[in-house]
């Protein structure tokens, strides 16, 4: 192993020097295509040194490969895509997330704005969700299969309660740090208590709300997979633990792992899509 | 111009024995001993003072943001409890909403008017402030002098009796506060408006005001009420001026302002 590790840091350090020379937008393409190519090719030297050589007497020499290398892992993209399981998989996984995810808004979103606006529903609301905040989302998932039972709505019931928290917090925090001359603007200029709320709180708390969606998004999916190993039969985070339960396919298992950080990264691209809004733009804006 | 107060019209502002006292932990802190004012409708009046003296306290209460701890605020004889879109506040910063375009900034306080009304009146108001060509800009993409015209116009577009001004060019380079300086008393003396503008730049208050009010600190209250009878454009290096100033100056406890 040592030779090829020796050539890989030789070459990591002479592209990272060279790199300098460039300029910044060229850097921006040159340097995550050289990790990337790093990252397998240490990926490849690791998988490889847990392989071994095993001879039984009586049979030919047989390589046991303990870990998959990359070029194990591609052809298993391949038998997933063939079969269709991944894309039925995904769509399962992704039907869950986007459920669960979306009654945390559509009932997040409010409670959070009026546990903000209102010092009496805060009085009312804060503790409670301040204590069931820390409960991670997984010790949720007993109680939601005894309640659901192995199907869909357990799942999204255990999303709803990871997205949930951060969602309420987010929205009662943005509304609460809103500078006080808006809603005296609001006050001065004669507008009534809903235009108040639609025209005023909602809009200044809408890029926290923004922020507070894109961690409730990133938990959901983090917890989907978590909830399909135990709770429910289909989906990606399913597919990882059948791939080892059924065959100890580990190839099947990181070409699982890949699609579900893939996707983590589109869910987490299209919701900052949504921070590029004329509306929001000033609250993510470094000035 | 400078318009006398009008001896036969009552003022339209009256504020008699006003106080506010904060709690602070256990201790009460008076912001605003007793103070007695009266404004004249059509009068710009400004108040001036150093950082703490309760200028900012003393015309929250008038706009009606914040309850008194004692004494009455009237307005054409009317007690002042909760802000009135007939007397506008026009914020030092965050006042306009960052969310809007300079457009919906100025309707704010026009959703009760018809369609062509508002449109009309926003338009009017776009051209008074010098904002043409920015309607559809962010405040986020507009200079800080541009921000105040915004807030200027939004106020005076609701066609209010009365203006809250809290250090309203306070955040603006020395350049452009000179020109919105103009611009106001032009907007001013055109609209007929009353004013009160609060200012720590004893040079912006001989510039604007018809009567200067000076507070002092430690307890927040007014030490002097200087009438300005200086015939505009006003000229800095008159005799008169020079005079004024050092006065101001000295009511502020500072020796030689330069
Ligand atoms: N909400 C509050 N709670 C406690 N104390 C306050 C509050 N608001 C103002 N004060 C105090 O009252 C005094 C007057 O404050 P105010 O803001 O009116 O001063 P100011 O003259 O406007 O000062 P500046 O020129 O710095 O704006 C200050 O000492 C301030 O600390
Ligand atoms: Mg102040």
């Amino acid at each position: 192993m040592s030779t090829p590790a020796l050539v890989t840091a030789v070459v990591a350090a002479a592209v990272i020097i060279a790199s300098r020379g460039l300029r910044q937008r060229a850097q921006a393409v040159v340097l995550p295509i050289f990790t990337g190519i790093l990252l397998f090719a240490v990926w490849h030297l690791l998988a490889q040194a847990s392989w071994y050589e095993l001879a039984m007497p009586g049979q030919p020499v047989r390589t046991i490969e303990r870990f998959p290398t990359p070029g194990r892992v591609l052809p298993a993209f391949a038998e997933l895509a063939s079969d269709g399981r991944i894309f039925r998989y995904m769509i399962a996984s992704l039907f869950r997330v986007a459920t669960g995810f979306g009654l945390a808004a559509l009932v997040g979103i409010p409670l959070g704005l009026y546990a903000g606006w209102s010092t009496r529903g805060g009085y009312a609301i804060d503790p409670y969700i301040a204590a069931l905040r820390p409960i991670s989302p997984i010790a949720w998932i007993p109680i939601s299969v005894l309640a659901f039972g192995i199907k869909d709505e357990a799942a999204i019931f255990i999303i709803f309660m990871g997205a949930f928290f951060p969602i309420v917090t987010g929205a009662a925090t943005a509304v609460r740090s809103m500078p006080i001359a808006y809603s005296r603007a609001a006050h001065n200029f004669g507008l009534r208590k809903w235009e108040l709320l639609r025209f005023v709180v909602l809009p200044a708390a809408m890029p926290q709300i923004i922020t507070s969606l894109r961690i409730a998004l990133g938990i959901g999916w983090l917890v989907v997979v978590a909830a399909e190993m135990t709770a429910i039969n289909s989906g990606l985070g399913f597919l990882v633990v059948d791939a080892r339960n059924m065959g100890m396919r580990y190839d099947l298992v990181v070409a699982g792992m890949l699609v579900i950080g893939a996707i983590g990264v589109g869910l987490d691209w299209l919701v900052r899509r949504l921070e590029r809004l004329d509306s929001v733009r000033w609250g993510f804006s470094k000035e | 111009m400078t318009v006398a107060p009008d001896p036969n019209q009552p003022p339209k502002i009256v504020v008699r024995g006003l106080t506010k006292r904060f709690r602070r932990g256990n201790e009460e802190f008076t912001a605003l001993d007793p103070v007695d004012l009266d404004v004249a409708q059509g009068e710009l009046v400004c108040l001036l003072g150093p950082s703490g003296c309760g200028k900012s306290t003393l015309l929250n209460l008038l706009a009606g943001f914040d309850e008194a701890s004692g004494g009455t605020v009237h307005i054409d004889g009317e007690a002042v409890r909760t802000p009135d879109p007939r007397r506008v506040f026009v914020f030092q910063e965050y006042g306009i909403f960052p969310w809007a375009t300079v457009r919906e900034n100025i309707a704010l306080g026009l959703r009760r008017r018809s369609e062509s009304e508002r449109h009309e009146i926003v338009e009017r108001y776009i051209d008074l402030v010098g904002l043409r060509g920015f309607e559809n800009s962010y405040p986020g993409e507009i200079s800080g002098g541009m921000k105040q015209r915004v807030a200027v116009a939004r106020a005076l577009a609701v066609s209010p009796e009365v203006v809250f001004m809290d250090e309203p060019f306070g955040a603006l380079d020395s350049l452009t506060r000179l020109s919105m300086r103009q611009e106001l008393r032009r907007i001013w003396q055109l609209e007929r408006l009353t004013i009160v503008l609060v200012t720590h730049d004893v040079d912006e208050a001989l510039q604007l005001a018809d009567r200067v009010v000076v507070m002092t600190s430690r307890p927040g209250r007014i030490a002097a009420t200087i009438p300005v009878g200086l015939e505009h454009p006003r000229e800095p290096l008159s005799p008169a001026y020079g005079t004024l100033r050092k006065q101001l100056f000295g009511l502020l406890g500072v020796v030689d302002g330069v």
